[in-house]
């Protein structure tokens, strides 16, 4: 082995020492996603609070890997859930089943289901945390990702 | 092609589409369409409801040389007739009459229950417009209104496709429903604005082709792609009818008629307590656990393994066992039973329900017709019964045979809505059936296709009008329709066992479905039953044996089970579950089965087709038949004349007048045990003419102290201006009310002496 080779893989090493690194520091830092990546769901209000879903199961259908359980019941007048003749008394995503395909937010005739762009989902416990019910999925998700400017995507 | 003489053609060619179509004359295009397999888009024919009536204009067609275009619903098929279902005259009417309906319709699809299953979206998306060009505001009704208990109405979803009111005024012909106002204003109501009231009301549920009338005991319970459907049938009454029944998450939460209904048997309708007695699965008195009495005398709950084995000890150390299967058992629990009984020493089976009588072997020798047949006769004869509280469906074909021309006779002591619509009635007194046979003969003669339709407890107690009417029938060349007492009585007969009418006395009982303590003899059986060494009681609710038996095996009602029921005629059917039932409850044959291994000698079965092949190989009224044979639509059993039936004691005992019972349709357990049914359950009562009650003493509401030689219970009066005098008609209830206290096991006609309740 020569001395020139290893000079050689020396300079490759120093070259890179003087560039600015490609590799981010998660979780410190989190690369911006596009607007358009779908992660974790959420489920909407309109402004004067109602629930946007009816709980018509149209999401649960449409669901390639049936992980969305809907049960239904009808409003009652006096304490109305949605602005719709029924509501989802029970709204699951087993979030360990899903695939982010968001048919779900296709099939909703009301858009009352969204895939936001949150992806860190993980947890320690399967059947106890990652099966969201309708009150998580009203909420944001607490850990929320840098969103990709349209310039920066470009650029 | 041959060049026959021109005669009446057997068959006329016709094109549709440019196919070649072969059909008999008189054919309803659309029909013929679909026999070639072209579909042309339907709301209102509906052929079960009567003769078409062009309400809805969905199935508009061109014949060439017609003008206009035709509705494919009511016109026949005529010699050399061209059709086209789908050119562009066709195409552009049927997307034109759908864009109109559609212009008042809410498209509310995603609340409404009907939507998945929903003919108008599903004929939408075939043969409609891609968008709608109606951007005015819609007719808007407050919704949903009620009905009926049971029925909700969406008027802004209705079509006005005279589906529902056709069924009430031509099928039930109750004539409750019809239209109000005019245009689109049109809604379905009640012509008095009150609720609508029948015992059929849940088949416009099924019928109506959009979301305007739905089940509120489902309302959006669930949608058609998060459950399953089985085809099954209904356990409640011996006529059987075939039902499917809708599972979510291992619990049924609807029954429905079958899409494609069994002709022979149902037509498709089913009677409100059919259809809405599945939620007595969820009532407050179902067993859910296993329970054991402890060496204290408590009962306490255990994991059902730990239960069968206490079964099993029970009966090991007991001298004797005698396994009593309930009147609604299937077939497999009766033929385990036996075989149980047949391993284990000095054991027997029987069953509890109606006793067997050599004196209906006459009428039941006689050839067997199915309920359908009901429709072509040219006279039908009703000889005692109550069609319309215990085989509600009989009633329906009973009234399309009217609507037919044929003629209906009714013999018995009981009155009943179908009076009015027969052509020959005679009201006899109790226990004098013959008095109004005299007359039959006559009704009969001459009738094409003579049926005659029997009430087994009614005949079985009057033996001399039992063998006078299968004279008759003999005579008049008449089929026969017996109305069995028992769910599956029948099925249960024609294994071979046994029926239990006396209390057994030592040993082990094994209760299978069956309460002796709340059955008739339940007197009897109630002195008796402390000289029972164990009592093991399979059993779904609570009930008088539950509370005394030594060990409780919860067990699956008529919608959990897998297994076959005999109907009233003679059909073999399948149940399938549509429901897991409660988890620490299993099937009745998988128990026995269980109780066979842990007494020491397995039976060799594992599931109910293997038992039921058994069956079939063992006994001759099942002989070729199996699950597969069996299928979907049922298939008929032999009867065999049974030559050990022994002969019944049919003289009245007690004194008084003469007691007629009867369970009226929502009157009996399941009925008092679904909520459901809340608003419809009828408590047990006592049926008094004004004559009578005024003799008695009593009034209207006023508490009777009923008393026969085997019992007494306290009934609420009905002064009934209809009914007959010299009898008490006596609406048995629910097992708490008592009244199967006043007869006697072997069910013998019984005098009751009546007085003022203090
Ligand atoms: S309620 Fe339903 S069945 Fe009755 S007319 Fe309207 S669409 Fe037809
Ligand atoms: S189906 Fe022919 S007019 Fe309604």
């Amino acid at each position: 082995m020569s001395i020139q080779a290893t000079l050689k893989g020396f300079g490759v090493t120093f070259k890179a020492m003087l560039t600015k690194p490609e590799t981010i520091g998660y979780p410190e830092h989190k690369t911006p996603v596009h607007p358009r990546f779908r992660g974790r769901h959420r489920l909407w209000r309109y402004e004067n609070g109602l629930e946007k879903c009816v709980g018509c199961s149209l999401c649960a259908a449409a669901c390639p890997s049936d992980c969305i359980r809907v049960v239904a019941e009808e409003n009652h007048p006096d304490e109305r859930v949605s602005a719709g003749e029924r509501f989802a008394r029970i709204y699951e995503i087993n979030m360990s089943r899903c695939i982010f395909c968001g048919y779900c937010e296709i099939a909703c005739p009301f858009d009352a289901i969204t895939l936001e762009n949150e992806y860190e989902l993980s947890e320690y416990d399967r059947p106890r945390d990652l099966i969201y019910t309708k009150s998580q999925l009203l909420m944001p998700h607490p850990k929320s990702v840098p969103n990709r400017t349209p310039e920066a995507a470009n650029g | 092609m041959s060049d026959a003489l021109p005669t009446k053609p057997t068959m006329v060619t016709i094109s549709i589409n440019g196919k070649e179509v072969q059909a008999k004359p008189g054919t309803i295009l659309v029909e013929a369409a679909a026999q070639a397999g072209i579909e042309i888009p339907i709301f209102c024919y509906e052929p079960r409801l009567g003769p078409p009536i062009g309400a809805c204009r969905m199935c508009l067609v061109e014949v060439e040389g017609m003008r206009g275009l035709q509705t494919a619903c009511s016109t026949p098929v005529a010699p050399d007739m061209v059709v086209h279902t789908n050119n562009e005259a066709a195409a552009t009417a049927q997307d034109g009459v759908l864009e109109l309906l559609l212009a008042n319709h809410p498209l509310d699809c995603p609340v409404c229950d009907k939507g998945g299953e929903c003919p108008l979206q599903d004929r939408t998306f075939k043969f409609g417009p891609g968008e709608t060009r109606f951007v005015e505001p819609k007719r808007h009704f407050p919704k949903p209104l009620d009905l009926s208990t049971e029925v909700a109405i969406d008027r802004e979803r209705c079509i006005a496709c005279f589906r529902c009111i056709r069924f009430s005024q031509d099928v039930s012909e109750d004539g409750q429903l019809g239209f109000q106002e005019r245009g689109a204003g049109t809604e379905v109501a009640t012509f008095s604005g009150e609720p609508y009231e029948s015992r059929f009301s849940g088949n416009i549920i099924d019928l109506c082709p959009v979301g305007a009338l739905t089940s509120i005991p489902y309302r959006f319970v669930s949608r058609p792609w998060d459950v399953q459907n089985a085809p099954s049938v209904c356990g409640l009454c011996p006529v059987g009818c075939n039902t499917e029944l809708t599972m979510r998450e291992g619990e049924t939460k609807r029954t429905t008629g079958r899409p494609n209904p069994n002709m022979t048997v149902e037509e498709g309708w089913l009677c409100d307590k059919g259809r809405w007695g599945y939620p007595a699965a969820w009532s407050a008195d179902r067993i859910l656990r296993p329970l054991v009495r402890d060496a204290n005398g408590t009962m306490v709950e255990t994991s059902l393994e730990a239960a069968v084995d206490a079964a099993a000890r029970l009966i090991a150390a007991s001298s004797a066992t005698q396994i009593l299967v309930g009147a609604a058992s299937t077939v497999e629990d009766g033929f385990l039973a036996q075989e149980l009984a047949a391993v284990l020493p000095n054991a027997a089976a029987s069953r509890l329900g109606f006793p067997d009588s050599a004196d209906l072997e006459p009428l039941r020798a006689l050839p067997r017709a199915e309920l359908s047949d009901i429709d072509t006769a040219g006279a039908v004869a009703v000889v005692g019964g109550d069609v319309t509280n215990r085989h509600p469906i009989v009633e329906l074909r009973l009234r399309k045979l009217v609507r037919n021309r044929g003629a209906l006779a009714m013999v018995g002591p009981r009155t009943s809505p179908l009076d009015a619509r027969a052509t020959f009635g005679a009201r006899t007194a109790p226990g004098q059936l013959s008095s109004g046979l005299a007359v039959l003969a006559a009704a009969l003669e001459g009738a094409s296709a003579p049926l005659i339709i029997w009430d087994e407890a009614d005949l079985a107690n009057e033996p001399a009008a039992a063998a006078e009417l299968a004279r008759i029938a003999t005579a008049a060349g008449a089929r026969q329709i017996e109305l069995a007492v028992d769910v599956n009585g029948r099925g249960l007969r024609a294994l071979g066992l046994p029926c239990q009418t006396a209390p057994v006395a030592a040993g082990a009982l094994v209760a299978v479905n069956a309460d002796p303590l709340e059955s008739p003899g339940a007197m009897a059986w109630a002195d008796a039953i402390d000289g029972v060494g164990a009592i093991i009681a399979v059993a779904t609710h609570r009930s008088a044996i539950t509370e005394r038996a030594d060990v409780v095996l919860p067990t699956l009602m008529h919608h959990e089970v897998e297994g076959v029921l005999v109907s009233t005629t003679g059909r073999a059917q399948r149940l399938r579950p549509g429901s897991r039932g409660p988890r620490e409850a299993a099937a009745a044959w998988e128990l026995l089965i269980a109780l066979s291994h842990r007494t020491g000698t397995p039976l060799p079965f594992r599931t109910p087709a293997q038992a039921f092949a058994a069956v079939a190989a063992a006994r001759p009224p099942f002989a070729g038949l199996s699950y597969s044979v069996v299928g979907d639509e049922g298939a008929p059993t032999t009867h065999v004349a049974q030559s050990s039936a022994p002969q019944r004691s049919t003289d009245a005992v007690g004194d008084g007048i003469a007691l007629v019972v009867t369970t009226e349709i929502f009157g009996d357990a399941v009925s008092w045990r679904s909520d459901a049914l809340v608003s419809r359950r009828t408590p047990a009562h006592l049926v008094l003419a004004p004559q009578q009650a005024a003799t008695l003493g009593l009034v209207q509401d006023q508490r009777a102290r009923v008393s026969s030689p085997f019992g007494t219970c306290i009934l609420p009066v009905v002064v009934d201006a209809q009914a007959p005098e010299g009898a008490a008609f006596v609406a048995m209830g629910p097992p708490a009310s008592g009244t199967s206290a006043l007869l006697a096991g072997e069910q013998v006609p019984v005098n009751v002496m009546i007085e003022v309740a203090e």
